[in-house]
């Protein structure tokens, strides 16, 4: 289950002092950057509460962030509404079409969920690469940014759009946390323990497991949203399901079923990325080399590693931290 | 020639910081032009983006010795984001004068709305989405590539002289297959000739053309014409020439099928294998010779019609600067009225839609002395792309 | 215009037509068999997707590429195999037996990690550009059955794929070690403690599955091209395979196999524009409808 820490709050502060600092003296790529880091971020956080929390490990979360950009495109340039509706459309789009997902593989686990998740997200991919209302690989442009001018902020100016990606990722990790101490978040959790136990105490899991991936599914659509507005074109590579994988290495490298660690993971993979594809175009070797090693290193992640070192410098408030409940879970979920 | 290379970080803010300070190493009469190379060096085209930078740096030194080029280097991986992310780091941070580049349609197409607001000149190198000069043109971007339909129209004209006239075409199903297809087929019909059958396959799913070539086998078609490239196009050769297709229905195509890039890997199922293309190694000119040498004595390999298109483009840039232009406004403008003879023969960008215009060769892939060669059948008339939707202000 | 061929309508064919599709689903079938067979048991007996199995398959056409050109193609088939089971000795004892006891996703992360480590290792070796891999004399022409001419390669390869089949299918319901694997499958820790080595199964069976996906990527190399992606291409389609088939069973492998080369064969001649959904399709409703897929290796 969800739970706060101190520590998880000083993380958050500080992740939260160090992207204003960094926004308000970035320069064009820095404020590119910015955004990206956003968006992976909170794509993670949706894939974190239902693989963290639900033992729902999808392959399809890359499709749904594409439904959600895919759906904001069409939205404000073919149907012609306007940037708001679009977006509160393009995230209840997701959230049904995710929400459906969950329900059909709500009876799947372990590798049966994730190539079930992919299938969907497969078929979303090569319905879209095909359709020619979506343009085909060429893609959609033309897509408008939100006009914020009432507050007198303009979203093409990157550094806006920059701290416009921030706040929404701060709403997004915010409404998750909220989702996952809920009734529903607590539900989620004792399904992921035990199934049968939870059918005994009468909770209907399918319903339980759907209703949380169709609301992991609406945040991811908000990252889709807000990547179809940062870019301003939508292409169908945005739900190929490497795009699910590298948001799945983003959470483990981070640590899994932290809500934090994804967040300090997207930083991390983001930078590296563009550290390592500046120097080599092999960054896949590097990154790859990288992902083996924080994995075999028996840590979950790089949160979850700092988060354990940190634990046993402090009194030991109870018999078994988060941390080692979430470790025997993974492993009975075989 | 400065070279911001991609294997040094610090090379780039170094050379960035001289430039700031006006610092030239090459003293007051070489005079700087930035420019942005957008390629994939990574992704399935890491080898197209890696060719044309050869071209590139070839035609920047052959035809540009009296500027001092600074390049910073991008890898797009071949997705439209991230080639979006990084065309505005060197348009917003380095400050590039022009770029250069891009393989994939899909990279242009995230671009374009930038590069025409920024108004940075864009020389395209190979991405032949039709529309990029049709109705989304823009008086910044120039090709010195193809476009998708310039490469096949001629060919359905050309193909229904030689006297076939029931063609199966085949190609994946992305934009660009149908571009290609769809321009092959509209010159054909109207020389008289019939589609017979006309499919689309997975666009980089196929592992087996099996099925396809059967159909093709069965439609009672002369001919095949298909468009395939990379992979597939191996894949693709291979397997019609093993389902012994070869002999009895001839395979056409557009020229990618048969590339001198990775046409050795086909092996003899390509020999003879007849398609069109703007650019072979083997084409007899002054121009291609000399181009052709000094590519070899640079790379150690022939060149391909990729090296060609960074070559060229590379020569348009320093075209446009000897006319005296220079900013991004100028040199812009300057780049829509180019024209050289190139190792391509007359080459010349069509000022209405920024288009290349040049000549389009039909090849058959023979065998050679080093492995497979391309034996140049026919040069088809040069001819401009129509303007599709394409309206712009004539340059200055 | 319309395509007389579609107007015409596939009942407008003969039945060579249909045999020469059935063919061609076979052969499909079989190489992604080839594939999937050493994915599945692997699975079986380690509870782990070894995501990596397309990269060794990727690795095997590379080594046959290279060796074929300089060898002969016949040395490139049976090193391919050999280098592919010797790099997976490596893996075993560099990242798998280390892995053991983390949990399936932790091991799932590493193959996948490993995916992205081959691919560049792969460009760093032999380049970004497709290698040639030549065919046999022997093996390029066409064979006349019925009236039908089908390439002796394709034949070879539904052979061979048949051949291994039988093989596996020997070895583990008559021999002894084909009981202990079972054994193995069914419950490991009741198998050890009847003495059997687990530990030593797995590690063989391993490597007879790197060597499987070694063969199937020197088999498919004259085929196929052989580019640093083909590996990640190949991915999918075997993964969809082994969990239609379910996992861990070579009964399962086989009509995956089968199920995965039909669909995709005849939903390409029948339904072209269905051709790329359709097997996703299958496998969403397989799953819906069976969530362990058809014949998984433990109920």
């Amino acid at each position: 289950m969800f739970r706060h820490t101190p520590f998880r709050y000083a993380t958050l502060a500080l992740l939260a002092a160090l992207a204003v600092l960094y926004t308000l003296n970035a320069e064009y790529f820095g404020l590119e950057l910015v955004a990206e880091i956003a968006v992976l971020a909170i794509l993670v956080l949706a894939l974190d509460m239902v693989a963290g929390f639900g033992g729902m490990v999808s392959l399809c979360h890359g499709a749904l962030m594409g439904i959600g950009a895919y759906a904001y495109a069409l939205l404000t340039t073919a149907g012609g509404l306007t940037a708001p509706v679009g977006m509160l459309g393009a995230i209840a789009i997701t959230a049904a079409f995710a929400w459906v997902i969950g329900a059909i593989c709500s009876r799947s686990h372990g590798i049966y969920f994730i190539m079930a998740t992919l299938a969907m997200g497969q078929m979303a991919y090569s319905y879209v690469f095909e359709a020619p209302i979506f343009g085909g690989d060429d893609g959609l442009s033309g897509i408008s940014r939100l006009d914020l001018s009432l507050i007198g902020l303009d979203l093409n100016d990157g550094r806006s759009f920059a701290f416009f990606c921030l706040v929404m990722l701060g709403l997004a990790y915010g409404f998750s946390a909220l989702v996952l101490s809920s009734g529903l978040g607590r539900s989620l959790s004792g399904v992921m323990h035990s199934e049968q136990r939870m059918r005994a105490l009468g909770a209907c899991v399918w319903r339980v497991k759907a209703d949380m991936f169709g609301v992991s599914g609406g945040i991811a659509g908000l990252a889709g949203v807000l990547a179809a507005q940062h870019v301003m074109f939508v292409s169908p590579g945005l739900l190929a399901w490497t795009v699910s994988g590298e948001a799945l290495v983003v959470v483990i490298l981070g640590g899994l079923g932290t809500l934090v660690g994804p967040l300090v993971g997207a930083v991390a993979f983001i930078m590296l990325k563009h550290e390592i594809s500046d120097m080599t175009s092999y960054w896949h070797l590097v990154v790859g080399l990288i992902l083996i090693a924080v994995v075999m290193s028996g840590a979950n992640g790089i949160f979850g590693w700092i988060e354990s070192q940190v634990e046993r410098w402090r009194p030991r408030r109870a018999a078994m931290t988060d941390e080692e409940i979430r470790k025997r879970e993974v492993l009975s979920d075989a | 020639m400065t070279r911001i290379n991609k294997t040094s970080k610090f090379a780039i803010k170094g050379a960035l910081a001289a430039l700031a300070l006006g610092l030239s190493a090459q003293g007051a009469l070489a005079e700087k032009v930035k420019v942005g190379l957008l390629l994939p060096y990574s992704g399935v085209y890491a080898a197209l983006g890696n060719d044309i930078q050869a071209g590139f740096e070839l035609g920047l030194e052959t035809f540009g010795k009296e500027y001092d080029f600074v390049i910073a280097n991008e890898d797009t991986e071949v997705k439209p984001p991230q080639g979006l992310a990084k065309a505005r780091k060197l348009i917003l941070q380095y400050k590039v004068d022009v770029m250069a580049g891009i393989v994939s349609s899909g990279v242009l197409g995230a671009v374009r709305d930038l590069v025409d607001g920024a108004k940075v000149p864009l020389i395209v190198a190979n991405a032949g989405n039709d529309d990029a000069t049709g109705a989304k043109c823009s008086p910044y971007i120039t090709r010195m590539s193809f476009s998708n339909a310039q490469v096949n129209r001629p060919m359905g004209k050309w193909l229904a002289e030689q006297g076939v006239k029931k063609v199966f075409t085949l190609a994946p199903d992305y934009a660009a297959g149908r571009q290609m297809i769809d321009a092959f087929t509209a010159s054909f019909t109207a020389a008289g000739g019939e589609i017979v059958g006309q499919e689309y396959t997975p666009f980089r799913k196929t592992q087996d053309f099996g099925p396809y070539l059967a159909k093709a086998k069965a439609s009672g078609a002369e001919a095949v014409f298909v468009f395939y490239a990379g992979g597939e196009a191996i894949s693709f050769v291979k397997q019609y020439d093993s389902f012994g297709l070869k002999k009895d229905i001839p395979l056409y195509g557009s020229g990618f099928l048969t590339s001198s890039l990775y046409v050795n890997a086909e092996g003899p199922a390509a020999e003879g294998v007849i398609t069109s293309l703007h650019y072979v190694p083997t084409l007899d000119n002054p121009e291609n010779k000399a181009f052709v040498e000094a590519f070899k004595a640079k790379t150690g390999r022939l060149p391909s019609e990729f090296s060609a298109h960074g070559y060229d483009a590379a020569r348009a840039l320093v075209e446009a600067l000897n006319t005296g232009a220079r900013g991004r406004e100028g040199i812009a403008n300057a780049l829509r009225s180019v024209s050289f003879t190139g190792p391509r023969g007359e080459t010349s960008i069509d000022p209405a839609t920024g288009n290349i215009v040049q000549p389009i060769y039909v090849y058959e892939t023979v065998a050679g002395e080093n492995g497979l060669t391309q034996k140049v059948l026919a040069s088809l008339p040069v001819e401009a792309d129509p303007a599709n939707g394409c309206a712009m202000p004539a340059p200055k | 215009m319309t395509p007389a061929l579609l107007t015409a309508g596939p009942l407008a064919l003969d039945a060579s037509f249909w045999v020469l599709q059935g063919l061609n689903a076979l052969q499909l079938s079989m190489l992604l068999f080839l594939l999937s067979v050493g994915l599945t048991v692997i699975f079986g007996l380690m509870h782990f997707v070894n995501l990596a199995h397309g990269s060794l398959y990727a690795m095997g056409a590379y080594v046959a590429a290279s060796a074929a050109g300089l060898m002969g193609y016949w040395a490139g088939v049976l090193l391919a195999p050999l280098a592919v089971a010797a790099f997976g000795v490596l893996l075993y004892w560099g990242l798998i037996r280390r892995m053991r006891r983390s949990g399936p996703m932790a091991q799932v992360l590493v193959t996948f990690g490993l995916i992205f480590v081959m691919l560049d290792l792969t460009r760093i070796v032999w380049g970004d550009l497709a290698l040639a891999a030549p065919m046999p004399e022997l093996l390029s022409g066409r064979l006349t059955i019925l009236g039908l001419e089908y390439p002796i390669y394709r034949l070879v390869i539904i052979v061979l794929g048949g051949l291994i089949y039988g093989g596996l299918y020997w070895v583990l319901s008559r021999t002894q070690i084909g009981a202990m694997i079972r054994a193995g499958v069914d419950n490991d820790a009741m198998a050890s403690c009847l003495g059997i080595n687990v530990e030593q199964l797995f590690f063989l069976v391993f490597c007879v599955g790197c060597a499987l996906a070694g063969l199937a990527g020197a088999v498919a190399a004259p085929l196929l091209s052989v580019t640093p992606e083909m590996g990640l291409s190949i991915l999918i389609p075997t993964l969809i395979v082994i969990v239609i088939g379910g996992l861990g069973s070579l009964k399962g492998a086989i009509a995956g196999s089968l199920i995965f080369g039909f669909v995709q064969t005849f939903g390409a001649v029948l339904a072209p524009q269905l051709a790329s959904v359709l097997i996703y399709a299958l496998l969403a409703a397989v799953l819906v409808i069976k969530p362990v897929g058809l014949f998984p290796a433990r109920g």
